[in-house]
């Protein structure tokens, strides 16, 4: 079956590129992940010029294809909370750590041990709960799932199955201005707390893999969406999302890469107007947004060209795996029946239980959240631009807090920071808690220049140096005397030197070059070592250049 | 359910190690902390039967990754039956107008503070694996969880 598939693929031109018709949509990562942006937007250049030769003629028909049907997106994901220790031991964790070092016998399933649960996963479980708006489970418990494997060293995982900690709860996101932007409203199904297991590696050679243990045991939450998302991009946004929730929050450090935050997406696709659901496939092994997006299209390409050639039988439950160099998934395992995990309540520990006067002190603990962050932003009048940009990274939206904190103008202060301020931590790889420049000195840069004792030019030269070797705003005008010009008679001095310097030009001038009005008014902020206040001097050159005589 | 209900005892932590004496162990330890335990799993089941199906021993040792003897089969099973039977006796008691309970009743909330703590004896550990190799634990190969 497997073969005849591909085969179908290698004669179909239209699935040789599936995730191109959607090419448009692979920018996308820039609001969520700024430093990538260019990367992304290179590689949406090449591939959309590649396909406008090779397929100029199939696009038009796949779009159609792609009209009749309708993706059906649910995403379970798995967020490791940063507890200093593991879930029900006190083995320390970190990422990165020496294999097998961070080991006891409880987080290894020795005879005898008993896990005793570490308070912190509750506090961060009811966090994340409430900031979804859930329904909190005053009396919930954990429960054994057992399957073997050598990831799991006691034979079974704690996890939670019938009574979750919270459930029916709900996210809301804005979708990325370049795709049209929107808002959207997603159902969570679940949050559950439960344990990781360790890491396997399979190395190339040799008949055996190795293990090491030191994840086993550390305390994840497992996050079940509804089945409400449609495209590609929304799913990523859900994802970008709930780093951005967890990251507010401070539960997680939401980092994909470390496998922090894990995204198992389930996909469908059904003809419109059709009220069951098709076949869902599972998507593994996506470790970025962009990622989470691209898999998602490929998929409802491959699974809308099934549909439409009769082959929706071709589309069986399984787990897929999608394959980052090869931009596509392929089949990771078919699912032969539910599997039985056998779940029954943990008899080594005691159920969780929650008082109101505990939830309620969580959620009069919760920071302000992404969304409520957004609102605030866009009616302070910024642009959804601006606001997606100064709201994705926590400590961003924090430095502009401060700095609009200390009176600074709302868009020049969002300008400077989505600006050069930016600009710098890219090049320079920081992040804004890295930088010199504090909240306090953008504020009094802003207000300098909005105040006229320096000018734009040499606000910039000071922004620069502030953000690298720091310093304070006043302290930098006055040691480098940066002070704006607005003495009318000393600006007059400098037209009159500049003038007299360029009697040649000044004649072209006068026999109707009127161009080169510019020219002077180069020379005389050049003069001025930039300092000049730029309106006095145009407004005294002018004069000087057309006095006759 | 029936099953289910003597995989709680089957998959018991150490079961696999010694699954001979485990089973025996069933029969004599008839202890409350049982009856909980089928008062939970009711809760559980999704759908309440009023009799059990009998145990298809095969199956249950495949699914504890056990492996046992056809002697072994027939010995064994006369004896999980007597258990399955006896939870039948139990799913015959009239819940009705009794609270389903989540977990057993524990004094407090039994958590800790969320301060590390390196076991001091990893030696040990290390030591009493089957098969290691600096730094990691060395497994036959596996790739896929079925």
């Amino acid at each position: 079956m497997a073969l005849t598939f591909f085969r179908g693929i290698k004669t179909c031109p239209l699935i040789h590129f599936p995730s191109a018709y959607f090419a448009r949509k692979n920018g996308y990562f820039y609001c969520s992940m700024g430093s990538t942006n260019t990367q992304f937007a290179t590689q949406e250049k090449q591939q959309s010029a590649d396909l406008k030769t090779s397929q100029k003629t199939h696009k038009k028909s796949a779009d159609k294809l792609l009209k009749d049907y309708e993706a059906v997106i649910g995403i379970e994901t798995h967020v490791q909370l940063h507890t200093l220790t593991k879930a029900f031991c006190s083995c320390p964790y970190s990422y990165g750590a020496q294999p097998n070092t961070s080991i006891c016998p409880v987080c290894m399933g020795l005879p005898g041990a008993l896990p005793v649960l570490n308070s912190k996963v509750i506090e961060y479980a009811v966090k994340v709960g409430l900031a979804l708006n859930c329904k909190l489970s005053l009396n919930s418990k954990f429960d054994r799932k057992q399957y073997f494997y050598p990831d799991l060293p006691k034979g079974y995982q704690i996890s939670q199955f019938d009574v979750p900690i919270a459930s029916g709860g709900c996210i809301d996101v804005d979708l990325p201005v370049e795709f049209g932007g929107g808002h959207r409203k997603f159902g969570i199904t679940r949050v559950h707390m439960e344990e990781d297991a360790g890491k396997l590696l399979h190395t190339g050679n040799g008949n055996y893999s190795q293990v090491d243990l030191n994840r086993a045991g550390v305390p994840l939450l497992e996050i079940v969406s509804e089945p409400d998302m449609r495209t590609g991009i929304e799913a990523a946004e859900y994802a970008a999302e709930l780093q951005r929730l967890v990251r507010y929050l401070g539960v997680s450090n939401g980092n994909m890469q470390e496998g922090s935050l894990r995204c198992d997406v389930n996909i469908s696709i059904r003809p419109t107007g059709q009220q069951e659901f098709g076949t869902k496939v599972e998507i593994k092994n996506l470790n970025s947004f962009s990622s989470v997006s691209r898999a998602i299209d490929f998929e409802i390409s491959r699974q809308v060209l099934l549909h439409s050639q009769g082959q929706a039988d071709q589309i069986v439950q399984e787990t897929r795996l999608w394959e980052e160099g090869a931009q596509k998934t392929i089949t990771m395992r078919k699912k032969e029946g539910l599997s039985d995990y056998r779940y029954f309540p943990e008899p080594d520990l005691p159920g969780v239980a929650l008082t109101e006067e505990y939830v309620d002190s969580i959620r009069d603990s919760l920071p302000e959240l992404p969304e409520t962050k957004r609102r605030r932003y866009e009616k302070m009048g910024l642009s959804m631009q601006d606001v997606l940009f100064l709201t994705n990274d926590l400590n961003v939206a924090e430095f502009f807090d401060a700095t609009i904190g200390k009176g600074a103008d709302i868009k020049l202060a969002a300008n400077w920071i989505m600006g050069d301020i930016a600009a710098y931590m890219k090049n320079e790889k920081l992040s804004i808690n890295e930088i010199k420049l504090t909240p306090q000195e953008l504020g009094d840069l802003i207000a300098s220049i909005k105040g006229g004792t320096i000018s734009g030019k040499i606000g910039k030269e000071i922004l620069f140096e502030l953000v690298a070797k720091g310093g304070t705003v006043q302290g930098l005008i006055k040691d480098k005397d940066l002070v704006q010009i607005v003495d009318l008679s000393e600006i007059e001095k400098m037209v009159d030197k500049v003038l007299a310097d360029n009697p040649e030009q000044l004649e072209k001038y006068r026999g109707g070059k009127t161009r080169l009005q510019g020219y002077f008014a180069g020379q005389v902020m050049k003069e001025s070592k930039g300092k000049a206040n730029p309106k006095l001097l145009n407004q005294i050159l002018l004069e000087k250049l057309n006095a006759k005589g | 359910m029936g099953s289910r209900a003597f995989m709680v005892f089957l998959t018991h932590r150490g079961s696999s190690i010694n699954p001979i004496s485990n089973v025996s162990h069933l029969f004599l330890k008839k202890t409350p902390v049982q009856y909980k335990n089928q008062r939970t799993q009711k809760y559980f089941s999704t759908k309440a039967k009023s009799s059990l199906e009998p145990p298809n021993l095969p199956r249950l040792a495949e699914t504890a990754r056990i492996s046992l003897t056809p002697d072994e089969v027939e010995e064994f099973a006369p004896k999980i039956r007597q258990v399955v039977d006896w939870f039948g006796q139990l799913q015959a008691i009239d819940l009705e107008n009794v609270e389903p309970a989540i977990r057993a009743d524990t004094e407090g909330d039994n958590m800790r503070d969320d301060l590390p703590q390196n076991f001091q004896n990893r030696e040990a550990i290390i030591t009493a694996l089957p098969s290691y190799e600096e730094p990691y634990i060395k497994v036959p190969k596996v790739l896929n969880k079925e």
